[in-house]
């Protein structure tokens, strides 16, 4: 039954009143008016919902209320913004690599939490690395290649960083 | 002119059902400067001003500002009947506007599809937008573009033809002095001014006699302009119709019936009552949904009537249906649309075939299947609706907005101009999915709560009850003489309809038919020239599940039995599979296309299958093409077969592709990139299984399509007759038809095995070369 639940989305604390067993995705969608997340299928198979709980990637369609308090949930408004995107949503916006754009939140969301552990890639890890992610407009051509430019990008970076 | 403007534009949110449109904002980079400014919606001022008080009608095609309208910040909106769906349109008929308006694209903004403040140019479909609603639009804006230089040379006291426009300014020609700008001359008016306006829909014609350009100074069509929706797609700013959350809003979810057209015998609500926020069932014949406060009582109160995933039974979840089994065999429906009577309509007939059969060295025969595939959104159908006594207010995501309020006008007996059908963005739909049929759910749901009711399909509502694409059997005969030439082609097909517009909670609560069932269409775009041909559509209507169209509406199917049959022809001549078709055609577009992807990909003549190849994997190359609707696309791919595993991989594809003048050149390569994936998913991968009951593929799992770790190596693309002399004739789906034929045909050049039913799973591949031996 319902109860409040404290949830740490983007860096803030909300409050919501909610089932502990219903899905983080409602209380993000519903409650906290995001739009990001993604409802897709439900039983975590598409990966339109992912958010990264605590730097991994996680389905928020299969995970319980209950389970995400005390951690720290990042969402696709929390990567970037219109006026300043990430370097990976501008890699998107740079390989006009969208369609319908509906899965484009858990493409984005994936590739972050891969791109942090693994700043490197091949083609062929990008692709395994995405391979739980369903895109119907058949964008994965440019999606690969956006995750791909996003990791240079880190890379020139990361190489200016040291340098400097 | 700046070919890529940096826009970003965020789309409105329409977070309450009291403020629609308030505010439009939108942000703007130019020069390394942020402007951020907010306008006044002109939207809903327009509306309001346009109709009657009580009236949601929509706006006069033969008045200005039912297309354009110009604010005096110089910043201004396209309005047009036509919706997004992923494909680039809202974009590539801005660029439009754009070029003929000569106003800057990154402050034209476009608001679409909403029935209050657009025309209806006809449905989102067919790869007509461009192709249809593109010329409306340019002749809108040549005329506002005159009107405007009229405006200006009455402010000058100065004849028209001694002014300029450019960049939304009104210049002087040849002084650099005096100018205005557009949003000057408008004055914060609306552009009050008649135009001639005849005909409807895609048949619309819109000031026929305004001063267009001349397509060989376009400045704005034919650039890769940056498609207007991608930044706020990408940071979570867009809003879909998925994200629309209207004031007092509950949420609504359906239970459908355990089979396809079982009847609603009781429905037990113990314990509904306990679940938090519930608020009731709805329940009208065999429709049956139920209302609740939140998203989440509305699931667990729609399962425990018995809604899910794998329903154990008619009779396993609260509602309790009768035991209907009326689907036929899932193997034997090829049989029962052979069975079934329709119509019958030539496509081509010359000469004679049974006369020449008879004197063939040669004849041999095939039969394709193709079974039943779905649309297969990513995100499911949803729709608001506030239906009250004498006016009704939808959000939809539907491809048909002006369609959809003519059919909520039927079924809830409502005079069309008091509905409105706000338009948002959905998930792409690929052709006509569950988003129409959404509306009317929602509509039956709110009219029976009185409240705004916002329905989202399941997963497995959306899987089970979306329309789908149809099962075709095609029967093929072909007769050689002792030279190789085809003396006789008889190519018949059976196919349900493409195009059944009723509507699935109509029919279940038992409500007055809207829509009609349809016929299956001769989708097959016959063009070679053989003397004796016999071509022909047995069309029907439903059979077993509902159908609709689904992308390149039964052409994907068509082409890849003509396509591969014809290769299956020049296999048996001993010929090469490009040389043969080329012999057999006169089309120059068609032969035009065919020889560019051959010079892409460095075909070189041979015949299939390839030299023998040892080895557990065989390479192989196919090749096919297509006129769908007056676009050529000739496809080649590679293949690579693992004979072991039956495992079919695609290396590489190239792309030949003719639809006159392209607007968006890299929007153009997005559909086509797009179209040969989906294609290759469909070939390979997709069929919708069920029982005698419903739908058991109810999931991606019992419905895989094309992953990543799947995907070509490259997809080259050649654009052919990309020139000003061409119409536009849009490119949404034509690419999608060649696939399976090449793939059939590259897997025959690889290992000498011919595939000839959809998809290509590596069972059947295997099972197919344990029959050739």
């Amino acid at each position: 039954m319902s109860q409040p639940i404290t949830i740490n989305v983007n860096g803030k604390d909300h409050a919501v009143e909610a089932d502990p067993d219903s899905m983080l995705l409602y209380a993000l969608r519903d409650d906290l008016k995001l739009h990001g997340p993604k409802f897709g299928c439900g039983l975590s198979q598409c990966g339109a919902c992912t958010v990264i709980i605590d730097g991994a990637a996680t389905r928020s369609c299969v995970t319980p209320l209950a389970s995400v308090e005390g951690t720290r949930i990042t969402t696709l408004e929390g990567l970037g913004t219109l006026e300043k995107p990430h370097p990976l949503q501008q890699a998107f916006i740079d390989e006009q690599a969208v369609q319908c754009g509906y899965c484009i939140n858990g493409m984005i969301m994936t590739a972050k939490a891969f791109l942090d552990g693994n700043p490197q890639p091949t083609r062929d890890d990008i692709k395994q690395a995405l391979n739980d992610n369903l895109c119907r407009c058949g964008t994965h051509m440019r999606i690969v290649r956006a995750v791909e430019r996003a990791a240079k990008t880190g890379q020139a970076q990361a190489g200016q960083a040291k340098g400097g | 002119m700046n070919t890529r403007p940096e826009d970003l534009h965020d789309n409105d949110r329409h977070e309450t059902g009291t403020l629609p449109l308030s505010r439009r904002n939108f942000l703007k980079g130019t020069a390394g400067l942020v402007v951020a400014f907010a306008i006044v919606d002109p939207t809903a001022a327009i509306a309001a001003a346009e109709t009657a008080a009580d009236s949601v009608g929509s706006p006069d095609s033969g008045k200005l500002y039912a297309w354009l309208a110009i604010r005096p910040d110089n910043t201004a909106t396209l309005f047009t009947g036509k919706v997004e769906t992923g494909t680039g349109v809202e974009t590539a008929l801005a660029q439009i506007a754009a070029e003929e308006l000569e106003f800057p694209i990154n402050r034209l903004d476009v608001v679409m599809g909403t029935t209050s403040q657009t025309v209806d140019q006809g449905p989102t479909y067919g790869s007509m937008a461009v192709r249809y609603a593109g010329p409306q639009i340019r002749h809108a804006a040549a005329a506002a573009r005159k009107a405007l230089l009229d405006l200006a040379a009455a402010r000058f006291k100065l004849p028209a033809q001694q002014l300029e426009a450019k960049e939304g300014v009104v210049s002087i020609i040849g002084t650099s002095g005096k100018s205005v700008t557009f949003g000057e001359l408008v004055a914060g008016k609306r552009l009050d001014i008649a135009i001639e306006a005849s005909g409807s829909g895609f048949g619309l014609k819109v000031a026929p006699d305004a001063p267009v350009k001349d397509p060989s100074t376009y400045a704005v069509v034919g650039q890769p302009v940056r498609r207007k929706d991608i930044p706020g797609k990408v940071t979570g700013q867009f809003t879909y119709i998925q994200d629309v959350r209207v004031d007092g809003m509950l949420h609504g979810r359906v239970v459908r019936p355990y089979g396809v057209g079982a009847k609603l015998e009781s429905v037990d609500e113990t314990g509904l009552k306990d679940i938090p926020g519930f608020v009731q069932v709805v329940r009208s014949g065999n429709f049956l949904g139920v209302v609740a406060e939140t998203e989440w009582a509305a699931i667990q109160a729609a399962e425990k009537l018995g809604s899910g995933l794998d329903p154990e039974g008619p009779q396993a979840g609260q509602a309790k249906w009768s035991d209907w089994q009326g689907l036929p065999e899932q193997d034997a429906v090829w049989d029962t649309l052979k069975k079934t009577t329709g119509t019958n309509n030539s496509v081509a007939a010359k000469g004679s075939v049974d006369l020449a059969l008879p004197f063939a060295a040669k004849t041999i025969q095939a039969t394709y299947k193709t079974p039943f595939q779905m649309h297969g959104s990513i995100g499911p159908s949803c729709a608001i609706a506030d239906v009250k006594a004498d006016s009704a207010t939808f959000w939809a995501g539907t491809q048909m907005p002006h369609q959809m309020r003519a059919d909520m006008a039927e079924m809830l007996g409502i005079p069309e101009d008091r509905i409105d059908v706000k338009w948002f963005e959905a998930s792409g739909a690929y052709g006509r999915n569950g988003l129409e049929h959404v509306i009317p759910d929602a509509a039956l749901m709110s009219k029976a709560v009185g409240r705004p009711v916002r329905v989202q399909w399941m997963r497995w509502d959306e899987h089970g009850w979306e329309p789908k694409g149809p099962p075709i059997l095609q029967e093929l005969t072909g007769a050689l003489d002792k030279d190789g030439n085809v003396v006789a082609w008889r190519h018949h097909m059976w196919v349900p309809t493409t195009g059944d517009t009723r509507l699935i909670a109509v029919e279940l609560a038992g409500l007055p038919q809207i829509g009609s069932e349809g016929t299956g269409d001769s989708a097959i775009g016959y063009a070679y020239t053989f003397d004796n041909a016999d071509v022909a559509c047995h069309g029907m209507g439903r059979v077993g599940l509902l159908t609709a169209w689904l992308r390149s509406p039964a052409q994907f199917e068509t082409t890849y039995a003509m396509e591969a049959f014809i290769d299956e022809m020049a296999a048996a001549a001993g010929q090469d599979p490009l040389s043969f078709r080329l012999r057999s055609l006169d089309d120059k577009r068609a032969i035009d296309v065919l020889r560019a992807a051959a010079e892409a990909y460095g075909w070189d003549s041979r015949p299939s299958p390839a030299p023998q190849q040892d080895g557990k994997l065989a390479k192989g190359r196919g090749i096919a093409w297509v006129n769908r609707d007056d676009v050529r696309v000739a496809t080649i791919a590679d293949v690579m077969v693992d004979r072991d595993s039956g495992a079919i991989s695609v290396k590489r594809v190239v792309v030949a592709h003719d639809c006159g003048l392209v607007v968006n050149p890299d929007g153009l390569s997005n559909q086509i990139e797009g179209n040969v994936i989906q294609s290759l998913s469909r070939t390979l991968h997709e069929e919708v299984t069920f029982d005698r009951a419903h739908v058991t593929s109810r999931d991606w799992e019992g419905y895989p399509i094309l992953r990543f770790e799947e995907i070509p190596d490259t997809i080259d693309i050649v654009l052919v007759n990309n020139r000003p002399e061409y119409p536009s004739y849009g490119g949404g789906e034509p690419s999608t038809c060649p696939t399976a034929a090449v793939i059939s045909n590259a897997v025959y050049d690889a290992i000498g095995v011919r595939l000839r039913q959809t998809p290509f799973r590596p069972d059947r591949v295997k099972a197919a070369m344990s029959r050739t031996g």
